[in-house]
């Protein structure tokens, strides 16, 4: 009796409060008034599309952002962290989905660092490790104290984050898509652990895309969209199929182009069981003169890799990638755009542009060599440039602007024509509207099937299933390294389309049912 | 109101305040603004004792080894690397050089005719030298992924040791019989009208038109042919270079090949300017004036912006600086606090360009 009312007071006290949480990003609403409350003991599950706000909502909560309007509230009192170690001191612990250790300390210094029990200044070895020794057994983790963490394979190195988090001793425990790199074991024994926590009192927040495994641990789930939270519902209110209506239930505006008949000329480009050691197992595809294929999956499910793969910018194993029926293998990116495959990269600041140079230097760099061999004709070179603002549309300053005076659609062009520059029958384009506006997006969608018509065979990379059921003839999914499957957007209405892609994404046949 | 607030945001974008843009003409243009401002007040304070054409000359002509070394140093740097080993790749391809010479000095009949294949012999083997050194250091920062820094400073220690080693840490004269080398360092071009207060024409050595030749290719070879395009790229964005295309290694081994090439020829401008090596002293710190000169010159140090021209006034600037510091007496202790300041603020007054 005693004991089923302090269990039922733990459950009704309120550890966190999330009051109405907005944030913007230059181009991008992150968030846009989200509230969330979570109790002592509770698991709450997070879910949503890549880019729906599950990351900066929980960075926010981390101390990593901080949010541009509404409050928070931890145990009653105001909670503002201005840094990741004040949220740690005030008891929030974040696993992240990319691993924050020091890799070249070892596995008890990283659960103690920063609370590193001292006497005199200097470091005490011994309860040191008898304290990571603690943590580690908890968790279940077979892991040697004194081992190099980036020694680790990054399931351990994975448990050794989540013992670091315990060793906080936290009132609230961010878990971000924590099972990702976990096998089914390790996986089983982190449940058992979430579970004993939550015995304990602590508040869990859990983000995954693993909708079932999701139903099954957590006690409530919201659930975000394009910033906004659209619903918060239980395991037992809804199904898989239903959170995935949730996570997509987007009405499909009139922003793409009529897609065309699928082309059934001979393929142009054929991939044939190639492997990406640790990111990309056997993948096989093909794509003919004008046709678009879309590739979706969820982020590190190796669409990235797959593609870096085939445009030579990473090795690849095994089977063969054919390009007009001869056997091509790029041993650099310069050999595929020589042989006219071009990839524009989902990272555009990072890799698509340069922008500290002018529009005029990245628009012809990847095709230099045209306006001649050691000494560029630079009147050639800006008529060129002045040939792609006109037929793209781009809006800049001048050509001889620097990139970063630009918004991020017109960079984005601009990545494009440097490629299409190139003369290029294979475009692969990662995650083409990235931070990209409405408007812009549009432009880009009736370029790429413009482009397409053309006799461009076209991959197109998105974490925006509505763009991908828009804009492509075929839609491949991947799932930790493999294709899984295809889906014909033509075949189902796009609501149905969508859910296909992210059964097929998130594993849920496998695990439902 | 609305359209007040509207012509206000337009204006801060298109338009800016006169202060604003001579701002920005200084960030861009301050080291021209600088060398002007130096040259006018030597002028004037010094009067012909400055101007005269014959002092003009001797101060490029110490200082023209350097400026080589700096050019190249120049292009490595707007590629994203350093080159640290240059003042002992200088020594060592001097070294090297005059080595060969005079080991082929026998040749040298009594008049001193036959005096072309040792002299031949010495600059092929000195550029040899640089050449092999700089893609050395290109292979090691490439294949091995070694730090350029790290890569360079092994460089620096290790090819002045073996110098040291060849000529057993003291000088290398040369040979009696070779008296082209003494030459050379003396003759030049005589520009028409140029004369001395005795009414003789004042020679421009072949070294300072050296300096100004690899000043004008390096400036084309930067901001006209497809490499300097390529190495621009490559010091903005690697990986944005890379995946435009850019030959990325290749690319980075050239710029080094190229700055021990220019270290070649500093090693050989300074040879006949003293007819002799001397292991110890030949390009000692040449790297630390280079990079400042190329630093005043307003390349930007994490690479992807940079002009050679600028460079040439930064060896000038510090060129200047140090002859009025001599003329004051300023004890010589004190020119480096001074060359130190002096690179501090040619490094602030650049960076709000970037920002």
């Amino acid at each position: 009796m005693q004991t089923a009312s302090a269990g039922l007071a733990a459950i009704l006290r309120l550890v966190l409060e999330i009051d109405a949480i907005g944030k913007s990003f230059p181009a991008v609403r992150a968030l846009d008034g989200v509230s969330l409350r979570v109790a002592a003991g509770e698991v709450h599950g997070v879910i949503g599309e890549n880019g729906a706000g599950k990351s900066t909502l929980m960075k926010i909560l981390a101390g990593i952002e901080r949010p541009d309007e509404g409050r928070l509230v931890l145990d009653g009192r105001p909670y503002a962290p201005r840094s990741a170690r004040e949220a740690t001191d005030a008891g929030v612990a974040m696993i992240h989905q990319e691993l924050n250790l020091a890799p070249a300390l070892s596995v008890a210094e990283n659960i103690v660092l920063g609370r590193e029990p001292r006497r005199w200044g200097f470091v005490r070895r011994g309860p040191m490790r008898a304290e990571a020794r603690r943590r580690l057994a908890e968790v279940g983790a077979e892991v040697d104290a004194d081992a190099i963490v980036g020694d680790l394979p990054v399931a351990g190195q994975q448990l050794v984050e989540i013992a670091k988090a315990l060793s906080q001793e936290s009132k609230v425990l961010i878990l971000d898509e924590p099972t990702a790199v976990l096998s089914e074991r390790e996986t089983r024994k982190l449940f058992d652990l979430v579970r004993r926590l939550k015995e304990a009192g602590t508040a869990i927040l859990y983000i995954s895309h693993l909708l079932p495994e999701v139903r099954g641990l957590c006690d409530r789930i919201s659930v975000l969209r394009d910033g906004r939270l659209v619903a918060e519902t239980t395991p037992a209110e809804s199904d898989t199929d239903r959170l995935a209506s949730l996570m997509v239930g987007r009405e499909l505006a009139d922003v793409y182009p009529p897609r065309g008949s699928r082309p059934n000329a001979a393929p142009r480009l054929r991939v044939e069981s190639i492997s990406v050691p640790g990111h990309v197992e056997g993948a096989s595809f093909e794509i003919a003169p004008g046709e678009i294929l879309g590739l979706a999956g969820l982020v590190g499910s190796g669409r990235t890799e797959l593609a870096e793969a085939v445009a030579g910018l990473r090795p690849s194993r095994g089977g063969g990638i054919l390009l007009d029926g001869a056997a091509v293998r790029f041993r650099s990116p310069r050999q595929a755009l020589d042989r006219g495959v071009a990839y524009v990269s989902e990272d555009r600041k990072g890799r698509g542009v340069f922008t500290e140079l002018a529009c005029i230097e990245n628009l012809t760099l990847p095709n230099l060599a045209a306006y001649g061999r050691v000494v560029p004709d630079r009147r050639r070179e800006r008529s060129a440039t002045a040939e792609w603002i006109r037929t793209l549309d781009i809006r800049c300053p001048a050509p001889a602007a620097p990139m970063r005076t630009l918004s991020g659609g017109n960079q984005q062009k601009f990545a494009v024509a440097s490629r299409l520059d190139v003369k290029p029958t294979v475009l692969l384009l990662d995650e083409p509207t990235r931070g990209v506006d409405v408007g812009a997006k549009r432009e880009l969608y009736h370029l790429i099937s413009t482009l397409a018509a053309d006799g461009l065979a076209c991959l197109v990379i998105s974490s925006e299933l509505p763009e991908l059921i828009g804009l492509c003839h075929r839609i491949a999914v991947m799932r930790q390294g493999r294709l899984v499957g295809e889906v014909d957007p033509a075949a189902e209405s796009p609501d149905e389309t969508e859910r296909s892609i992210m059964r097929l994404a998130a594993g849920v046949s496998e695990h439902a049912a | 109101m609305s359209d007040a607030a509207a012509g206000s945001v337009a204006g801060s974008v298109v338009t800016r305040s006169p202060l604003a843009r001579s701002l920005d003409l200084l960030q861009q243009y301050g080291v021209l603004v600088a060398f002007v401002g130096l040259f006018a007040f030597n002028a004037i304070w010094q009067g012909d004792a400055f101007l005269k054409p014959e002092n003009l000359r001797n101060l490029l002509n110490q200082n023209a080894a350097v400026g080589i070394v700096a050019v190249g140093m120049t292009l490595v740097i707007v590629a994203g690397g350093i080159d640290l080993s240059v003042g002992a790749v200088m020594a060592l391809a001097a070294a090297v050089g005059m080595l060969a010479m005079n080991g082929l000095a026998g040749m040298v009949d009594a008049e001193g005719a036959g005096q072309f294949v040792p002299l031949l012999a010495g600059f092929a083997s000195a550029i040899g030298v640089g050449l092999a050194c700089g893609a050395l250091n290109g292979g090691l920062v490439t294949l091995g992924r070694i730090p350029a820094f790290i890569a360079t400073l092994a460089g620096l220690i290790g090819f002045r040791s073996i110098t040291l080693a060849l000529a057993e840490g003291g000088e290398i004269r040369a040979d009696q019989a070779i008296t082209a080398v003494q030459a050379i360092g003396r003759d030049g071009l005589a520009i028409p009208g140029v004369v001395n207060a005795y009414d003789k024409p004042v020679v421009f050595y072949w070294t300072i038109l050296l300096f100004l030749v690899v000043v004008v290719l390096g400036q084309l070879t930067l901001s006209r042919t497809r490499l300097g395009r390529h190495l621009v790229a490559v010091g903005s964005n690697e990986l944005a270079a890379r995946y435009s295309g850019v030959p990325v290694a290749r690319v980075k081994l050239w710029s080094y090949t190229i700055v021990g090439f220019c270290a070649a020829l500093g090693g050989i401008a300074s040879t006949v300017r003293m007819n002799s090596v001397s292991s110890s002293q030949l390009g000692l710190y040449a790297e630390l004036d280079a990079i400042a000169a190329v630093v005043i010159g307003g390349t930007s140090m994490t690479g992807g912006r940079g002009r050679v021209w600028g460079t040439l006034l930064g060896v000038l600037i510090l060129v200047m600086i140090t002859n009025m510091l001599s003329l004051w007496q300023v004890e010589v202790y004190w020119q480096g606090f001074v060359k130190g300041v002096i690179i501090v603020l040619a490094v602030l007054i650049q960076r709000g360009r970037a920002s």
